[in-house]
């Protein structure tokens, strides 16, 4: 048959062009350290993406430098991974097996993580992420996976903790449907029940709708006296819409990354008043926190303190390379991986830059670093404890209200 | 780079099965089946639950098969009764319908968090020579597929279902009835969909209901359409332009500065729009095949 | 299901539905004359929605010119596709048509989602609180649309029922080889049948978008739903595509508490399918053969 003859022939040289093909090398220094940064530059994780991206080429270039991490350079490729799981596996198998990187950092958005995490996991490289969802912790079975930001648990508890000080009694949730959204109300769940509350309702919504009524109906109907949302920015800018519409009166407590200046512009200063927004707060008053923010603010032209996300992005390059620095030029991501804690967790020498932190390493001192984002005192997840600010939305402006320490 | 377009090749011949079974449905049998991508969705998921739960991919990838051509009946049955624009209606809808039952049931499907951990085809081997044997496994069931569909066209069967297509009154009036036929070509259709489905999830190893929307069966039309409708031979290198021209336009983006990715979605949306009007003007048959309809 | 509660679904469900019967009506004046589905009927909505966004925010005085604009901005976007592409397709099979408009559905997608960014946006319109009647809400931006809408069919039952040019639309419906024989100039009777398809899917878009947001699908996800009430009521009968909305609408809202919010459109799909099922002329409709 000539068609089968002319398949057969197609394919045929399809193969022989595939394996003449020059494969394009793309590590150039010989024992370069390479990191990818895999940061949600477009999607619902847009307003810190770029910054997370800008903090981590600024740490590259201070480890650099300072001489590298053990003798190598560090090296930085960096894709976008959307806000969405399916294009940040896209964009992680391009980064694992085009570029050959050693180290998978940046990501936010906990779809996105969990999603990158089995690939990362098979090819025995480091991830480290500012995602919040429990689940990320009970998967890190190789103890390769780092997160720099309190999981959703965690600000379901500072949630409840909040809310039984104001004098909350009718507490409802909404969340979206992801890990982390339903992490930060059923952490919130567990610790309000745990007290002897009640919560009147509880809501899941699904992500890209156009209108929530429904779902906000639903909840309304059982008169609570406060909202606790696991949501993002949109989808919190169209249920605040609709909540103003009918008219009810009540409070909302609502995860920093979707009460933010953003949401503030999109809904507007009515709408948005009274509004509690939770976030982990940096290391304030630490020295690392000022140099960064220092350096940041010049490279980016915007304050750090507006996207701790960049905060944590900075401390993930600097603590892989004094992590590096410790394991020496031959070691493997594993083997690396296994001294985190070591340059980042008590007892030690408090140390606040990479270049002091390389230093001490060279006296064999051990060293503590204490990070821009948060004292980086990583538990046996290897998740960090940062601790939560309280601010409250009032004409327009987030407003420092109180700071909570959960254990 | 070699890594990159064995990736193609893989998505080449994923679409290319999918294509097949959309040409026997629609050129051999003239039925306009707008939910292909359902019977992609429907293997996919079936094959990669399967696998997750411990079943052994040389039973989920027939499981998958079957379960897709299980889920044609009732639409092979719609088909009796309906006139071609009510069929393309319905079909469309069923395949939303089955987009929204895998995003709301996520007891069973992980809803839209999607299953992450899909094991990957040729698991134990390592990375580089796994997506190689992944197109060498493609490129066997394409083969097959076509041998399978050949010998059909050649057949009594092919001719009857040529002749439903062309003159279904004359069929009925001759005695045949063209109910069971039809029926059995959706269920073919969907089964080569279905085993597409299941090399996708084996491959991307992330699934989500997202990826199955309807412009993944408006992807498969254009590819038919451009190579010729009712034509084999067609129906592959229409896939591989489509193909080429997805992918080509990621790097499209390389020479262009300034277009995000998320951006590019929507170039290539409206370029896929633009070529089914313009084909639909100007050369319907496609390039190899007889005019459509 | 207390009372307030139904009450509330059956109000949003007529909105909805009055909303719903903008495109219906122009997809069964279109399906009754041209005899295919114009599936690019939902992203001229989308179409209609953007243009009054841009119209209002480009500083025209007041709202109700800027849908104006939006309207004849669809009109015109209709009346130029039938030109371009539909028209040079009667002779060809339907299916021809009904891909060109699908290929025509994604083009305006994806220039709206270039143009204007694929992020949601919102009408800068007053936001306003609710009636609230002892936990029934009534918004007073519904009852708008609701009144925007139930003109906008009179409008055209007018058109149809008692203009020369209804009467001429109505004869090429029930038999274009007649009509065109008794002298009927079909020409210019496409173009006004498309720039009024064309119009009431723009005045849709835009109803959508006040009551919610606006992003470059919207328009495509009210497709099957209009399609489904067209089918309901019984295609070329404009009656039945409006009946047939108003069903589909309430139909949807009451589903919602049975299933959840995101089945409506598959609530939407069974009823077609019943009733291509039981009775496929829908409720208005001649015995059109279906089979």
């Amino acid at each position: 048959m000539t068609f089968q003859r002319r398949k057969i022939l197609n394919m045929a040289v399809a193969g022989a062009a595939l394996s003449a093909a020059p494969s394009l090398v793309l590590s150039q220094s010989g024992n370069a350290f390479r990191i990818g940064a895999l940061n949600p530059i477009t999607g619902a994780g847009s307003p810190y993406g770029s910054g997370m991206q800008k903090a981590i080429q600024l740490a590259i270039e201070e480890v650099n430098a300072a001489g590298g991490a053990a003798g190598r350079k560090l090296e930085g490729f960096y894709e976008d991974d959307q806000t969405q799981p399916q294009s940040g596996v896209l964009a992680a198998k391009k980064l694992i097996e085009v570029n050959k990187v050693q180290a998978l950092i940046g990501t936010w958005a906990s779809g996105v993580t969990l999603a990158v995490m089995p690939l990362t996991d098979e090819a025995n490289l480091i991830q480290m992420n500012v995602s919040g969802a429990p689940a990320i912790s009970t998967l890190d079975k190789k103890d390769l996976v780092w997160r720099f930001q309190a999981t959703n648990d965690r600000f379901g508890a500072a949630f409840a903790e909040i809310a039984k000080k104001r004098g909350f009694k009718r507490p409802a949730t909404m969340a979206f449907n992801n890990a982390s959204g339903r992490g930060n109300t059923d952490g919130f769940k567990r610790v309000w029940e745990a007290a002897g509350g009640k919560v009147v309702s509880e809501v899941v919504y699904e992500p890209n709708r156009p209108s929530y009524r429904s779902e906000l109906q639903k909840v309304l109907a059982e008169k609570p006296d406060v909202i606790v949302m696991g949501s993002y920015l949109p989808d919190t800018t169209i249920i605040l819409r609709e909540w103003y519409q009918s008219g009810d009166k009540l409070a909302w407590i609502i995860p920093g990354w979707a009460a933010n200046p953003e949401l503030i512009k999109a809904v507007g200063p009515e709408i948005t008043q009274g509004i509690i927004s939770v976030e982990t707060v940096s290391n304030d008053g630490s020295s690392s926190n000022k140099l960064f923010s220092e350096r940041f603010q010049k490279a980016a032209g915007s304050a750090a303190s507006a996207n701790i996300y960049a905060a944590m992005c900075y401390d993930m390059v600097i603590s892989l390379a004094l992590a590096i620095e410790l394991a020496g030029d031959k070691a493997t991501p594993q083997q690396i991986s296994n001294r985190i804690r070591d340059v980042s967790n008590p007892p030690g020498t408090a140390v606040s830059s990479f270049a002091q932190g390389k230093q001490l390493i060279a006296s064999k001192q051990k060293i503590n670093y204490e990070g821009a984002s948060s004292k980086l005192d990583f538990d046996a997840s290897g998740d960090a404890k940062p601790d939560f600010g309280v601010y409250v939305i009032e004409a327009g402006q987030l407003v420092r209200r109180d700071t909570i320490s959960i254990s | 780079m070699d890594a990159y377009l064995v990736s193609i090749g893989i998505v080449v011949l994923i679409y290319a099965l999918l294509a097949i079974g959309l040409n026997l449905q629609y050129g051999e049998t003239g039925l306009i089946n707008f939910g292909h991508v359902a019977f992609f969705a429907i293997g996919a998921y079936a094959s990669a639950l399967l696998s997750l739960k411990g079943v052994p991919l040389w039973l989920s990838f027939p499981a998958a098969a079957a379960l897709a051509a299980l889920a044609a009946i009732p639409l092979g049955m719609a088909a009796l009764r309906l006139r071609e624009d009510y069929l393309a209606i319905v079909t469309l809808g069923f395949s939303e319908t089955t987009r929204l039952m895998i995003q709301q049931e996520e007891w069973l499907t992980g809803g839209v968090q999607g299953l992450p951990g899909v094991p990957a085809l040729f698991a134990s081997v390592g990375t580089g020579a796994r997506n190689l044997m992944q197109l060498a496994a493609l490129m066997v069931a394409v083969m097959l597929a076509v041998l399978a569909i050949r010998s059909l066209q050649k057949s009594a069967f092919g001719r009857l279902l040529r002749a439903i297509r062309d003159n279904e009154a004359a069929v009925a009036a001759l005695g045949k009835d063209p109910a069971g036929y039809k029926i059995q070509v959706f269920m073919l259709g969907a089964a080569l969909a279905g085993i597409a489905g299941a090399f996708y999830a084996h491959f991307v190893t992330f699934i989500t209901p997202e990826q199955f929307v309807p412009l993944v069966t408006f992807y498969v039309w254009m590819s038919i359409i451009l190579g010729g409708v009712g034509s084999l031979r067609g129906a592959l290198v229409g896939t591989m332009v489509l193909v080429v021209f997805l992918e080509g336009s990621r790097f499209l983006r390389d020479l262009v500065p300034g277009i995000a990715e998320a951006q590019m979605a929507h170039v290539r949306l409206g370029v896929v729009g633009l070529a089914l009007i313009l084909c639909m003007l100007y050369r319907p048959q496609g390039i190899f095949g007889k005019r459509v309809g | 299901m207390s009372f307030q509660l139904v009450v509330n679904l059956l109000t949003n469900g007529i909105v909805e539905g009055l909303v719903i019967a903008l495109p219906a009506l122009a997809l069964t004046l279109v399906m009754g004359i041209c005899k295919f589905p114009n599936a690019s009927a939902g992203d001229t909505m989308t179409l209609g929605a953007y243009a009054a966004l841009v119209l209002h925010a480009g500083g025209l005085p007041m709202f109700f010119v800027a849908v104006l604009g939006a309207m004849m901005v669809s009109a015109l976007v209709s009346w130029a596709a039938y030109r371009l592409i539909f028209s040079r397709l009667t002779q060809a099979p339907m299916v021809a048509s009904l891909l060109a408009a699908i290929g025509l559905a994604f083009v305006l997608r994806s220039v709206l989602a270039l143009s204007v960014g694929p992020e949601a946006r919102t009408f800068k319109l007053p936001l306003v609180r609710a009636w609230n009647f002892d936990g029934i809400r009534l918004l007073p931006t519904d009852l708008m649309i609701a009144a925007v809408a139930i003109t906008a069919v009179i409008a055209v039952f007018c058109l149809l029922g008692l203009t020369d040019v209804g009467r001429k639309l109505r004869a090429v419906a029930d038999n274009p080889d007649l009509a065109r024989l008794s002298g009927i100039r079909s020409r210019r009777l496409m173009w006004l049948l498309w720039a009024v398809a064309g119009a009431l899917a723009g005045l849709g878009g835009v109803l959508i978008g006040v009551k919610g947001v606006l992003t470059p699908e919207i328009g495509w996800e009210f497709v099957l739903p209009a399609f489904a009430a067209v089918i309901l009521g019984g295609i070329g009968s404009p009656v039945g595509a409006v009946v047939g909305a108003v069903v589909m609408g309430i139909a949807q809202e009451l589903s919602v508490p049975l299933v959840g919010p995101s089945y409506k459109l598959v609530a939407a799909f069974a009823v077609m399918v019943m009733v291509l099922l039981f009775r496929p002329a829908g409720l208005f409709g001649t015995i059109e053969k279906v089979r």
